[in-house]
């Protein structure tokens, strides 16, 4: 017999069972009999606990015979001790009761309602044993109007209970403060906004609401709580870095929802509205199903036998001819990991090149090489979990709520419960309001920004010097360079006041824990692998490395950008980081994969542009990239696509780009196909196929599997287990790594032998051994010194919750329905010099080229700056951003452009804004 | 602390004889206004200074030995709140004093901060020095505008004195006093309901546990509520000394207390009196001149409008010493304990009287209504509860209720009644609950066996008939 008292024990229904600190009795009970056992209606497992329904009542005592009491198991802590009684009489019929008084205004429509059994209400009404309603029709709320115009959401509140989940999910989960419940007792109800509709209100679309209620009351345009789905999928979000786990639900080939699995460690039921509603792309009109093949100008439908073929003589052809630097990869962070490392392999092992690069290039290169600099990992030091040890949060050039919403809604969660926020952003942002410090800055000025901020660290004393002096290197050096900095200089440059860096870098060196985000307004600069480099300086300088709650941590853009860098989509770099140009590597690679390796590093992305407009690269096959839309300079990326000889892109939809090319391969969408992404937080986790791929087209590991066995270097069956387990052998970080053992959760790396993962790095010593701080002074960007007399304005582009990166995917959804086009922002004081109001049509132009848009007069933006976002093909956005790009790794600068604007004809610039092929304009 | 008769009063207010006045002693005295001079020639804000020259955790034992309980309802000992601030607490700690007074039958917090508002700052300002509150609210209802005004001049005052501030009367004491209005609802009178409110929320009262206000109160910091009598006693505990305010009305039921009276009484209204030191009887027939001409009681609500009744006639067992013995409703001393023996409770002092013209049944209606309409709406028993049983009860007084309705309606009660998330829940459970028992017969009386069958729509048909009979 357990002994009661010392051993956390009480009794369940007169059964001993052991507790858990924290327990609540409902945990403690469902822990024991599963979810269920004891009813529930206001309580949700991803919500604080409520106390409000009282369906979950139990009686309680202290001893099995002594006086009980009946409490909400959902809110009561265990006792030591204490008996819980689930089925008494008198709970039961409490919670009859309770049941019956619900269900008197409650439509009894169940069998054409849309969560007709996956209705909490009916399975706890069945449970109880509800037979007959004793209370004669009254007043009731079955004839309150449906709200079915958003774009996802719905709601049919004649369903409610009130047992206010939506409004609690709105709040705790997303932040977005949308629902509350109006009026009182009898009269209260769910309201929108200030009683508006779906659409009216200030609504993201994150679905949070209709996932945490009960009944049909909200719920989205997917039916998604319904139960018609025959199978449920759990893989991977394609967006965004967050790396979101998602539920797919199917039925035979088709796709009915998407859902956001409760014990996700990522994201803990929540999604953005991309993850959980954008996938309606994914049997899209639009979707390319057949292989195509440019014939004197016009794609012409072909086998997959025939393009194989032709691309395999092709390559041969070049290669041969003009040795096989004239040709190139670009890989996709779209893609999952084996894709990624099968990709960089064909161009290595078969072609025989480095010249592999990967989108990363033009997003996060500058966060990878300067955290190598800095610490000798290329990635985030930390874990998204974090946030709840954390004691300060500071965000460098990252809009979290619009480019990475989970986590964005984290952090508003932590910084309303009373976390300072530091935000350094030439914008206001959705999180601004909240910060305790923003430090608007002039776009391009983040490195003097940075040493102001460094300098007014060590000047109050608060830099960990026993932190830094034992684990790092060259701080002394550093701290005589803070020392001579000209702050009044600085002042000037960054347009800051002093005062308000010096309270801000006080705010982030006193904390206990201090954690530091950032985004691609750091790295899309001329200088920002220097800045990379700075934020590490911070956080060495401040000995926030290596224990909860601290580190750098990069918000990467992509689902896989961390991945397909790691995986050597990189041309100085391969699988694991490995420097090519190193003999011992050169040797390893050679051994592993049979074939002679150059000694050369490849080409970066902007050089192999380059290198097509002088003709020395021939030959490019893109995976999944529309570069000609989304790399910077649109004109001479369109320039050099049409210089090459060939060029193969595997793409879902016929992007700007595609029309270049000589071959399309239509690929399988990531819901069509299993592997694995790895996460901003260096989590790999498993992408399953949750429907076979679209008739006509492969997964993209499939298609380099083929084209490799067709030019002759054999391959195993392309199964994403076996890629892994290769990859496992090559790259040390994915050491103990098998498809097993990444299970539901996925897992960081480094994944050592066994499975056993990585939370926290550099915890003992740095990667590269000793931290090294790095100094730089700040530098004028190229492009505003050559032309920002003639071009007076700032242009800084970003991103929209609604639409992701070009927009392939997203403007093919219901998302289009909530953001259609890209806005100009202009703070009201240019505007009126402008004569510009919002809506009106205007040119923007810089020294490359003109767009026409519609203008937002807003604040968000300080005098002197423009803000657009680069969404929608019809605008190209890109062809006004410039050349110059991070001096270190090649990333563009779309960050700064300098531009003029002018107030146009409502219909100006509507016509030829497309940018034509070449290929295709010569020979039609 | 004086004995009413050393005071001179307004012609027609003078207290009764059997009063003692402690916190209305400056209520209707003559000459006597709500200004800061006034009360400093009263000898006001002398135990201010006395105070703050003791150690706050003295203050807090002296409270604590005062027996001093809760007067906005519950009765709770005041001292032993103060105590449950967490002792390693490193967050602030705020006071807020509770003015919502809005329990049907109460009207005592108002004349307070009408005539009188420096002696409940001054009981705050020791409040918050002995609890260790460097911020303190005043939350008071939205009805009472002229109040706010009032005490925001007398705050005004104080800062002028130097009562308020920073380094209060050089003790390096800060404190600063705010005057928040509320918005309207009975429920921002539950001390969590009127933290959330303070907070700019929806006053949903919050779940206990984990939030017990000492600990996870405002801002998720440990904050004290009390009732304005509750922290006006304060004062007087320190003039006289916790002992001695022992002494006052009777063992665990100390000091004095307002009772409002209201109902079937030839003169309503407030009457502080000591602790247990009347019964009802006299309560009724010496300070409140007895019935109307003709009538007899038929019932008593004793403590605001949440109390349960208690039925003339009805017989009650209490203790005596050792003994238990039996006595009659006029018979019961006003206190906590006793009351409470009787099954209902001294709660905010509101007594209300009904005689033999009042039908049950309409009381009850009308209690209910009020119910219905303040209850938040979060609990599902009381939310859908409440309307129900005003529903019945509407029913019987309109004679359209089946006599099942009257076990339904009971049950519904039964249902709230400890299950819920706030003390609303009981507060409009007991009505329901002790009027269906103890006039049982008189409800069933109003029912009928026709309407047994009857799907009965009380919006609808029948309502519709009986507003077209009206007409
Ligand atoms: C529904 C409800 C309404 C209440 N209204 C009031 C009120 O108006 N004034 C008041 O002082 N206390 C009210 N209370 C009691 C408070 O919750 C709290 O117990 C009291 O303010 C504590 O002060 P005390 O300890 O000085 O009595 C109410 C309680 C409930 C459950
Ligand atoms: S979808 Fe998200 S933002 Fe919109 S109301 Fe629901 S929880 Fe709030
Ligand atoms: S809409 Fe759904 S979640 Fe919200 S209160 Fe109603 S039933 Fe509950
Ligand atoms: S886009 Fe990002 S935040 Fe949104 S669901 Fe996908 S992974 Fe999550
Ligand atoms: S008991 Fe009633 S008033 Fe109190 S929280 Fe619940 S619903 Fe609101
Ligand atoms: S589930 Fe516990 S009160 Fe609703």
């Amino acid at each position: 017999m357990i002994q009661a008292k010392t051993e956390r024990i009480a009794y369940i229904d007169g059964v001993p069972h052991e507790y858990e600190g924290g327990d609540t009795l409902l945990n403690f009970i469902d822990r024991h009999h599963g979810r269920g056992q004891v009813p529930t209606l206001c309580d949700a497992p991803q919500l604080e606990p409520y106390g409000a329904c009282r369906v979950c009542s139990v009686e309680i005592a202290q001893a099995e015979d002594g006086p009980r009491r009946v409490v909400a198991s959902c809110h009561t802590p265990i006792a030591d001790g204490m008996h819980i009684f689930t089925e008494s009489k008198k709970v039961r019929r409490l919670r009859r009761n309770i049941v019956e008084l619900v269900l008197t205004d409650h439509p009894l429509d169940c069998l054409t309602c849309e969560v007709n059994g996956n209705c909490e209400l009916q399975t706890v009404a069945a449970k109880v044993g509800i037979r007959d309603v004793r209370y004669p029709a009254g007043k009731n709320h079955l004839d309150r109007a449906k709200d079915l115009d958003a774009a996802y959401m719905t709601s049919d509140l004649s369903k409610c209970i009130n047992c206010n989940r939506c409004v609690r999910a709105c709040d705790e989960i997303q932040g977005q403060f949308v629902l509350s419940m109006h009026g009182r007792g009898f009269d209260a109800r769910i309201i929108k906004g200030l009683d508006e509709s779906f659409k009216d209100s200030d609504c993201v679309s994150c679905g949070a609401c209709a996932q945490a209620c009960p009944t049909s009351a909200i719920s989205d345009i997917f039916a998604s709580k319904s139960i018609e789905a025959t199978e449920s999928t759990r893989t991977v979000c394609t967006y965004c870095g967050v790396g979101c786990n998602l539920e797919v639900k199917t039925k035979g080939n088709e796709i009915l929802s998407i859902t956001a699995p409760v014990d996700a460690e990522v994201n803990h039921a929540h999604t953005c509205l991309k993850g959980r509603y954008a996938f309606k792309f994914y049997n899209h009109p639009d979707r390319l199903r057949t292989p195509l093949i440019r014939h004197n100008g016009h794609f012409e439908e072909a086998t997959w036998d025939q393009a194989y073929d032709y691309i395999a003589k092709r390559l041969t052809e070049i290669g041969k001819e003009n040795g096989p630097d004239s040709i190139a990869g670009i890989s996709s962070a779209r893609c999952t990991n084996e894709e990624n490392y099968l990709m960089q392999k064909f161009i290595r092992a078969v072609i025989g090149t480095h010249n592999i690069d990967c989108c990363a290039r033009v997003c996060h290169s500058p966060t990878a090489y300067g955290m190598q600099q800095s610490f000798g990992t290329g990635a985030a030091t930390n874990s998204i979990d974090d946030l709840d040890h954390t004691e300060c949060i500071l965000i460098i050039g990252a809009n979290p709520t619009e480019g990475h919403p989970v986590t964005g809604a984290r952090i508003k969660q932590k910084v309303m419960k009373g976390t300072p926020l530091i935000v350094i952003d030439p914008r206001e942002i959705e999180l601004t309001p909240y910060a305790t410090h923003h430090l608007q800055l002039r776009p391009g000025t983040n490195i003097a920004m940075l040493n102001m901020f460094a300098h007014y660290i060590l000047e109050s004393g608060f830099a960990d010097e026993e932190f830094a002096k034992a684990r790092c290197e060259d701080w002394e050096e550093f701290k005589a360079k803070l020392r001579a900095l000209d702050l009044d200089a600085l002042e000037k440059i960054t347009g800051v006041e002093k005062e308000k860096v010096k309270a801000a870098a006080i705010e982030y060196a006193k904390a206990t824990a201090a954690m530091s985000f950032h985004g691609l307004g750091v790295t899309e600069h001329s200088q920002g692998a220097k800045t990379v480099m700075y934020i590490a300086n911070l956080a060495m300088m401040t000995g926030n490395i290596g224990r909860p709650g601290v580190g750098v941590n990069p918000l990467r853009g992509q689902n896989n950008v961390q991945g397909a860098a790691d995986m050597g989509c990189q041309p100085h770099q391969g699988a694991g980081y490995l420097p090519v140009e190193d003999p011992e590597n050169i040797k390893l690679f050679e051994e592993f994969y049979g074939r002679p390796t150059s000694t050369a590093a490849g080409m970066k992305i902007p050089q192999m542009f380059e290198a097509a407009t002088k003709g020395d690269l021939k030959a490019l096959w893109l995976m999944g990239e529309d570069v000609v839309q989304t790399d910077p300079n649109s004109e001479f990326v369109a320039d050099a696509m049409n210089s090459l000889e060939f060029l193969v892109v595997q793409e879902i939809f016929m992007t700007v780009t595609a029309q270049f090319a000589d071959v399309i391969l239509p690929a399988a969408s990531f819901l069509e196909k299993s592997g694995t992404f790895t996460n901003g937080e260096r989590r790999v986790q498993r992408v399953q196929e949750t429907i076979e791929p679209l008739e006509g087209t492969k997964p993209d590991g499939q298609i380099i599997v083929d084209i490799m066995n067709r030019m002759g270097y054999e391959q195993p069956d392309y199964t994403p287990e076996g890629v892994l387990a290769e990859m496992a052998e090559v790259i040390w970080f994915f050491k103990g790594a098998t498809w097993e053992n990444l299970g539901e959760q996925g897992k960081q790396w480094p994944i050592r032998e066994g499975g056993v993962d990585t939370k926290i790095l550099h915890t003992e010593k740095f990667r590269r051994g000793l931290g090294k701080f790095h100094y730089f002074e700040f530098e004028e960007s190229k492009e505003l010194e050559a032309h920002g007399s003639e071009f007076p304005y700032i242009l800084t582009t970003g991103r929209l919750l609604e639409q992701y990166n070009c927009g392939t995917m997203t403007r093919r959804t219901n998302n289009t329905k909530i953001v259609g086009e890209d806005l100009l922002a202009i703070h009201p004081k240019d505007a009126k010099k402008k004569g510009i109001e919002s809506g009106d049509r205007v040119r923007l132009h810089s020294a490359r080229g003109e767009v026409f848009m519609h203008a937002k007069v807003s604040r968000e933006v300080k005098p002197g700056i423009l803000y657009t976002t680069f969404h929608f093909p019809e605008l190209m956005v890109n062809k006004l951003t410039s050349h110059v790009h991070d001096a270190e790794t090649m990333c563009p600068e779309y960050k700064v452009t300098a531009v003029d604007v002018e107030k146009v004809a409502p219909d100006a610039g509507k016509a030829g804004a497309e940018i034509v092929p070449k290929k295709a304009a010569v020979t039609q | 602390m004086s004995k009413a008769n050393a005071i001179n009063y307004k012609k027609g207010k003078e207290p009764h004889a059997r009063e003692y006045r402690l916190v209305f002693k400056n209520v209707d005295r003559k000459g006597w206004d709500p200004g800061i001079d006034c009360y400093l020639q009263d000898g006001g804000y002398r135990e201010l200074k006395k105070a703050l020259l003791m150690d706050p955790v003295d203050i807090t034992e002296d409270v604590k030995k005062s027996g001093l309980r809760g007067r906005g309802g519950a009765g709770f000992p005041t001292g032993v709140k103060w105590g449950f601030i967490p002792p390693n607490n490193t967050k602030p700690v705020y006071l807020i004093c509770n003015a919502d007074e809005s329990e049907p039958g109460t009207f005592k917090d108002r004349y307070i901060i009408h005539q009188d508002p420096h002696q409940l700052l001054e009981g705050m300002i020791i409040s918050c020095f002995a609890t260790g509150a460097n911020l303190a609210y005043i939350y008071i209802r939205e009805e009472f505008p002229e109040g706010a005004r009032i005490l925001e001049k007398a705050i005004e005052e104080c800062h002028q004195k130097g009562f308020l501030g920073k380094n209060i009367l050089k003790s390096k004491f800060d404190l600063e006093i705010f005057v928040h209005r509320g918005a309207g609802a009975y429920i921002c009178g539950e001390e969590t309901g009127l933290i959330e409110s303070l907070e700019g929320k929806r006053p949903y009262p919050r779940i206990k546990p984990p939030y017990f206000p000492a600990a996870l109160g405002l801002y998720m910091c440990p904050t004290i509520v009390n009732n304005v009598e509750s922290l006006c006693n304060v004062k007087h505990i320190i003039a006289m000394g916790g002992d001695a305010f022992a002494k006052l009305g009777t063992a665990r039921n100390t000091g004095t207390r307002v009772l409002c009276v209201s109902g079937d009484v030839v003169n309503p209204g407030y009457f502080e009196v000591e602790v247990g030191h009347i019964t009802m009887g006299e309560l009724i027939h010496d300070l409140c001149g007895g019935l109307k001409p003709g009538r007899k009681l038929k019932a008593v609500i004793p403590g605001g409008s949440s109390a349960k009744v208690l039925r003339a006639g009805e017989k009650f067992k209490i203790k005596k010493g050792d003994q238990e013995i039996e006595i009659g409703i006029e018979d019961i001393p006003m206190d906590f304990d006793t009351l409470m023996a009787c099954g209902s409770m001294a709660g905010s002092g509101g007594v209300i009287v009904i005689d033999d013209s009042r039908k049950a049944s309409w009381i009850l209606n009308n209690i209910n209504e009020f119910y219905a309409h303040e209850s938040c709406g979060q609990c599902t028993p009381c939310r859908e509860g409440s309307l129900w049983m005003k529903k019945i009860t509407d029913r019987i007084t309109r004679g359209e209720a089946s006599p099942d309705d009257v076990e339904t309606l009971e049950s519904v009660a039964f249902n709230i009644d400890g299950k819920t998330i706030c003390a609303f829940g009981e507060a409009c459970a007991w009505p329901t609950e002790s009027f269906v028992a103890k006039f049982r017969e008189e409800f069933l009386a109003d029912t009928s066996e026709k309407y047994d069958d009857a799907i009965l729509n009380p919006e609808t048909e029948l309502a519709a008939a009986h507003l077209s009979s009206e007409t």
